[in-house]
């Protein structure tokens, strides 16, 4: 009976219990950095010896932190309006569309999620140092956008399958225009797909090392590459406070998510 | 000529419903093509024309040894990701929902914390005076500290860490979708526990496994944090190798060379994994 778990015996317990280590390692990095943020100790002992909050003091001290971090806000949130809007427009295409190469094309838009990253980093650092958009902002939130799109299109084009057109051609019929019924019907009974697609783009961009690395400028850092540049110098406790911050904004994205699931299912 | 012949001629006809693929593929076309195109160009005229790039790349010993490992890290780290997988995706898809719903979170969490974060705090846990050597030492299974950071021991765990939600997540779907009556009904055929397993539950969870260990693999081959920050010289990888000839080295020719290579072993792979399991299905990992 291996799929029954009320009649699995022991069996049930010896996976239960592999499965509770897995969880417990899954969790073991993230609970580990948050209680090292708070800890005395320069050279991260731990247990710590006595616990501060002057990791964070010194954070909040470094303009260049607060400035990555909000280079990063702007440049995410840049991108995750512009991967939804193209994503959108472009899932009405590939689930309504009638034409040959359709699989195809779907095919390409979701090759950037495939292909390493670093491959495409060097590529388009190279195309933007020839047409001048190194290390600026446009420059970024185009790159980002390219690597962002499969991750907006695989939510919408799975609620859009989702959905049953039937309603929005109702709609057309009471005397709604096709556009009006898409914007009213059709949009707000995806709107978790949608939702999903831009949680996803921005995240996409937020967390991106390695096109940043390359695209990246003295002036204009994006908050992966000061990690990663305080990381290569020193594993300073600054870096543990400024991940436990980031691991609370996603603690922070899970709960909405969660919250508007459960919206929508009541 | 009338209004209508005219606007034949000046637009394009496009099927229906195309139009909303435009903006993606102009998008795609021009800032993902066209450089990676441009890059491949390179790698056949920089510094001369010629292939005596990958002549170099492909005859040299140093980097035999950096094919050579990049294709070992991402096979141990395929091999171990599928095992650990597997019981936990197997208990997820049985377990009673609330419980699941738990240890869902947990990968959720896992799966989106900051990749830089998740590094971080492993290059800490694993360093000679880290969390792990010290509480070994401390109860006393040790003496010396294990060198667990800066080699294949390091890269292998970290990686192993971030590739776990990809291969758990699919395989859940996978196993859900068994009916637990053919196990039931080779119990009452008198398979043992294990013959069931072995005969029933493994076969039908194995396009999963491809589809989820390809995956896995695919992704490993050209990762570039994790081995960068948690791997040693010693055992470069591929895409760490690339970042170097181009940063450091400037030599554009070289790097790029070796990056068409990665390109097309990823291509290649993701095109069998695509015949595995159809472009359609590829989403269920979100």
């Amino acid at each position: 009976m291996l799929l029954d778990y009320d009649r699995m015996g022991w069996l049930r317990v010896a996976l239960l219990g592999f499965t509770a280590l897995v969880a417990g390692f899954l969790l073991l990095p993230v609970v580990f950095i948050v209680l090292l943020s708070f800890g005395s100790s320069r050279w991260l002992a731990f247990p710590p010896p006595g616990w501060t909050l002057k990791w964070y003091q010194e954070l909040f001290a470094d303009p260049a932190w607060l400035d990555a971090a909000l280079t990063s806000a702007r440049i995410a949130t840049m991108t995750a309006i512009l991967a939804v809007a193209i994503g959108l427009l472009a899932s009405f295409a590939l689930v309504r569309g009638q034409f040959a190469g359709r699989e195809i094309l779907r095919g390409l838009l979701l090759t950037p999620m495939v292909l390493p990253v670093v491959v495409f980093a060097i590529a388009i650092y190279a195309f933007f140092l020839r047409l001048g958009l190194g290390g600026t902002t446009i420059g970024f939130v185009i790159a980002h956008t390219v690597l962002a799109l499969p991750f907006a299109i695989i939510p919408i084009a799975t609620a859009l399958e989702g959905f049953d057109k039937s309603i929005e051609d109702a709609a057309i019929v009471c005397g709604a225009s096709p556009l009006e019924a898409r914007l009213r019907i059709t949009l707000p009974s995806i709107r978790i797909g949608i939702f999903s697609a831009a949680i996803f783009s921005f995240l996409a961009s937020w967390d991106e090392v390695v096109v940043a690395i390359f695209m990246a400028s003295p002036s204009l850092q994006t908050l992966p590459v000061k990690i990663w540049g305080s990381l290569r110098s020193d594993l300073s406790p600054v870096i543990a406070a400024a991940s436990s911050l980031l691991v609370g904004l996603t603690l922070a994205l899970m709960v909405v998510t969660a919250l508007l699931q459960r919206k929508v299912r009541t | 000529m009338s209004v209508e012949t005219r606007r034949n001629l000046g637009t394009v006809r496009l099927p229906a419903g195309f139009n909303g693929l435009l903006p993606a593929l102009v998008l795609i076309v021009l800032f993902f093509v066209v450089p990676v195109l441009a890059l491949l160009l390179r790698s056949v005229t920089e510094p001369e024309p010629g292939l005596q790039n990958y002549a170099a790349l492909l005859g040299d010993g140093t980097y035999a040894r950096v094919f050579f490992n990049t294709f070992l890290v991402a096979s141990v780290v395929t091999i171990v990701t599928v095992l650990v997988a597997f019981p936990v995706a197997w208990m997820l898809a049985i377990m009673p929902s609330a419980l699941a719903s738990v240890v869902f979170g947990v990968i959720i969490l896992s799966m989106w914390t900051n990749l830089l974060t998740r590094t971080y705090a492993w290059m800490v846990l694993l360093q000679r005076t880290g969390v792990i050597n010290r509480t070994l030492i401390a109860a006393g299974v040790i003496d010396q500290p294990l060198p667990l950071i800066n080699n294949l021991t390091g890269v292998t765990i970290g990686m192993v860490y971030i590739m776990l939600p990809f291969m758990i997540l699919p395989l859940v779907g996978t196993l859900r979708a068994i009916d637990p009556m053919t196990l039931r009904a080779a119990a009452l055929c008198g398979a043992s526990p294990f013959q069931a397993f072995r005969r029933i539950l493994v076969p039908l969870s194995l396009p999963g496994v491809a589809a989820g260990g390809l995956m896995v693999f695919v992704m490993s081959l050209g990762y570039f944090v994790t081995p960068a920050l948690l791997g040693g010289t010693s055992n470069m990888m591929l895409a760490e190798m690339i970042a170097q000839m181009i940063q450091s080295l400037l030599n554009w020719g070289l790097g790029s060379a070796a990056a068409f290579i990665l390109l097309v072993v990823t291509m290649a792979l993701y095109a069998l994994q695509l015949r595995l399991v159809g472009a359609r299905r590829m989403s269920g990992g979100l």
